[in-house]
């Protein structure tokens, strides 16, 4: 039963006698029915509502079925088979889950039935139609009645036609007002199935838009990963007096490192390996505005070669001078705290004076042609970690065929499954067990032996090589 | 600020000093990176003076890039006027510091004992 306020105003103001087991639902129906101007009496089930109708007769009764004690069915063949009280309409409240519950009605004299749940307006109306139409009392002589089998099961219907026709009326009526509720069912379902193929479409749109963005920002990988590339050596890379090869993987699109050697002017070579912290978007932005300015054309913003003070030749900057420039160019603070390492050598073609400065990068390797393998460590901080330092400047006198090898940390610090780190020891062994081979093949079995380390997953950090062998004069 | 308000990171009082110390056994991500910066930052919360001390003893591994954080942090507190210590750096780790020369920038000690005792 619904908690709205009635609206329906009951033709008839009449004393109703009411069966019902559930304290809560009488309640709630005996508030309506007294607020709709009947009086009503109460019983808890079949048997106490025989002793209420023996106090006295009541206009209507409106019973429950399911009772203890006495259920509705059999209390309302008590009513229906009284003289005195077969003309008093009665109700059933069933809950229709069978149809044999309409012939235990008809069987047990039933006028009416109304199915649970229900709306007071509903009862209150059909309460005023059995009232409109006085039942006459059924002829003594009224015989055995009729029998009907539903279901397998016999019933003897003893009711007149008036009840039959009411009952019949009612039942009419529920299937009208259960109808009715299925084809509201049915369009709110077809409302819920239009939104959920309205949602199913935007979700399609979202996909495709998400797919576009994919599609999009891979496209801008791929040519940023072309403007990294911008930062390597030429393919051919022509070195006076020196053979030189490099290698380079990123581990994502974009990578932190990159590297380079080219001539500064007809003597002086620059080479260098730079590694910024990370990976990804921004440390591959701050790899190519580092790569602008460690370029070998001639400009007042190249950190290498200035061009000469009144129309001389250019001006090879010394090395710790260019990392010097560069701390003071990245700050780690101005850029999310990104900072990078740099090792970066000038030869001098012609004699074989390596000039080098190091910003917190790992050492380099230098393998004579004879003697014995040097890493050389040169204490720095990292470039943008710390204001205003010095960076020192090391000299290295090469003879021909001494061989120097540049890398960035994604050597030594290739890390396998457990991850145990390839180190110094294993990366300095390769080379010296490579001594005789061409300065090409040891950089690109350095790179293999650093691949098979990183099994299976492969490496996690960008790896750089560059080696150089000074062929001398 | 309670203990459970970090994931990354184990906070606590001393008398001299607070001590953040990291729970990762490895730093080697981006997000793991990005998740401390912000806790740490969060806990410095710009207290001017504050004594600091990181403990890595949890730490085996990390990605040179934590380095980074740690200049962050050790600039931050420098215009805090604050000091930051570090201790129980794993021997492998160390190596990292050694080669960047920020060993010497930072001021590194055994244990938590050493280091409060230097505040």
């Amino acid at each position: 039963m619904s908690d709205t306020q009635p609206s329906y105003t009951p033709r008839h103001r009449v004393d109703v006698l009411m069966a019902e087991d559930s304290r809560i639902q009488a309640k709630m129906l005996e508030k309506r029915l007294v607020d709709a101007g009947h009086t009503v009496r109460w019983a808890i089930n079949g048997q106490k509502a025989v002793e209420l109708l023996k106090e006295k007769r009541p206009d209507i009764i409106v019973s429950d079925i399911e009772m203890p004690e006495m259920n509705g069915y059999e209390f309302c063949r008590i009513v229906k088979r009284d003289p005195s009280w077969q003309t008093i309409p009665l109700i059933l409240l069933s809950s229709l889950s069978d149809p044999v519950d309409i012939i235990r009605g008809l069987e047990a004299g039933a006028d009416n039935y109304v199915t649970k749940p229900y709306e007071a307006d509903y009862l209150l109306g059909r309460m005023d139609s059995l009232l409109d139409t006085p039942l006459a009392p059924e002829p003594p002589d009224a015989g055995p009645g009729m029998e009907v089998t539903v279901a397998g099961q016999k019933f003897q219907v003893q009711a007149g036609r008036q009840q039959v026709l009411n009952l019949l009326v009612s039942i009419f009526e529920n299937a009208v007002t259960k109808n009715k509720e299925l084809i509201v069912s049915n369009q709110a379902l077809s409302v819920a199935r239009d939104s959920l193929q309205k949602a199913n479409t935007e979700l399609v749109a979202v996909n495709e838009k998400i797919e576009r963005s994919n599609q999009r920002m891979t496209r801008d990988l791929n040519a940023a990963a072309k403007v990294q590339q911008s930062l390597l050596p030429a393919k051919a890379i022509e070195i006076p007096r020196a053979s030189v090869a490099w290698k380079y993987v990123p581990c994502n699109e974009l990578a932190g490192d990159f590297l380079n050697i080219f001539p500064l002017d007809d003597e002086h070579v620059g080479m260098f390996v730079v590694d910024v912290s990370g990976h990804g978007v921004p440390s591959s932005l701050l790899s190519v505005t580092i790569g602008a300015f460690l370029t070998n054309r001639v400009s007042d913003s190249s950190l290498l070669v200035k061009p000469g003070k009144d129309g001389g030749p250019p001006v090879v900057v010394p090395p710790a001078e260019v990392v010097t420039q560069l701390n003071n160019l990245f700050q780690a603070d101005n850029q999310a705290g990104l900072y990078f390492t740099i090792l970066y050598g000038v030869l001098h073609a012609p004699t074989g004076r390596l000039r080098f400065a190091s910003g917190g990068h790992p050492p380099l390797l230098h393998v004579p042609r004879q003697g014995a393998w040097k890493l050389f460590e040169v204490e720095s901080f990292p470039v943008g970690f710390v204001p205003d330092v010095e960076f020192t400047e090391e000299t290295l006198q090469l003879e021909p065929g001494d061989r120097l090898f540049l890398y960035s940390d994604g050597v030594p610090e290739a890390m396998d499954a457990n991850l145990e780190q390839m180190g110094n020891d294993r990366m300095t062994a390769l080379v010296e067990s490579l001594r005789g081979q061409p300065v090409d093949t040891v950089v690109t079995k350095l790179l293999e032996a650093v691949q098979a380390w990183c099994q299976p997953k492969g490496p996690l950090d960008d790896v750089s090589i560059l080696g150089v062998e000074w062929q001398g004069t | 600020m309670s203990d459970a308000a970090f994931r990354r990171i184990e906070h606590s009082k001393q008398i001299n000093a607070e001590i953040a110390k990291f729970r990762d056994k490895k730093i080697l991500d981006e997000t793991a990176l990005d998740e401390l910066r912000v806790e740490l930052l969060r806990l410095i919360n710009d207290r001017q003076g504050l004594n600091l001390l990181l403990d890595f003893s949890n730490v085996e591994f990390m990605s040179s890039a934590v380095l980074g954080l740690l200049g962050q942090i050790h600039r931050k507190m420098g215009t805090l006027k604050g000091k930051l210590k570090m201790c129980s750096i794993h021997p492998q780790i160390y190596e990292v510091f050694k080669l960047t020369n920020l060993n010497k920038l930072f001021s590194i000690h055994k244990d938590q004992a050493e280091a409060l005792a230097k505040f």
